[in-house]
């Protein structure tokens, strides 16, 4: 699998998916882990590259909390 | 004896939160130099806030999903599940599930190989098995 500079590592993909789980025998298998990780990475960087299309539309040069919060709902909806 | 597991489960969370804001730092970062433009430290905090929160409903549905395939482990079939809500999402989903599935079985030929060829059996032959098997019923 690509190594990208950041993203998700699969280890902390299946702590974070363990934690909320309501039965404790539920596993993730290691590509469905690795799958995750790369949801996530999609997820936060449509959060920010959303942000920053916002910001361009709006003329600014800093991406704000502001702009985040106007992009998420649709990113909720989109996920 | 709960007080304590609450405790640790803080603490687990503190850390895992920890994590997802250092990765969600790298991304946007990354998205960031992409864009030509600058994220403030607040949007990138937000941003891992969303992240984690968003990890819960994942979790909650991944979880269902599986227990309704009557299974306890999740597989890369309930996470494109997961992905049905936005066509290109589920396409590169998709994509990417194949691609981890031919590494997979990259990896299983490479290893194929490596015991055949310590084995110094070649993979297609095996008439000594056959010998063998016929023969004595007394030897296991």
């Amino acid at each position: 699998m690509e190594e990208r500079d950041g993203g998700f590592r699969k280890e902390t993909v299946d702590r974070l998916l363990r934690l909320h789980f309501r039965d404790r025998r539920t596993r993730v298998n290691g590509d469905a882990q690795l799958l995750m990780a790369e949801m996530l990475n999609i997820f936060v960087r449509e959060a920010a590259a959303r942000a920053a299309r916002q910001a361009q539309a709006e003329d600014l040069e800093v991406v704000d909390i502001d702009q985040v919060e106007k992009v998420l709902p649709q990113l909720l909806l989109d996920f | 004896m709960e007080g304590q597991g609450s405790e640790e489960r803080l603490l687990l969370i503190q850390r895992l939160k920890a994590a997802v804001h250092y990765t969600v730092g790298c991304l946007c970062q990354d998205v960031a130099e992409d864009k030509g433009v600058r994220l403030s430290k607040q949007a990138v905090a937000a941003i891992s806030e969303i992240s984690f929160r968003q990890c819960e409903n994942f979790a909650k549905d991944l979880e269902m999903f599986a227990r309704h395939a009557k299974r306890s482990t999740i597989t890369t079939e309930d996470v494109k599940l997961l992905a049905r809500r936005s066509s290109s999402l589920l396409k590169y989903i998709t994509q990417k599930s194949e691609e981890i599935t031919s590494s997979n079985m990259e990896q299983k030929e490479r290893k194929k190989k490596k015991s055949s060829a310590a084995k110094g059996v070649r993979t297609e032959e095996h008439p000594e098995a056959a010998v063998t098997e016929s023969g004595d019923s007394n030897m296991e």
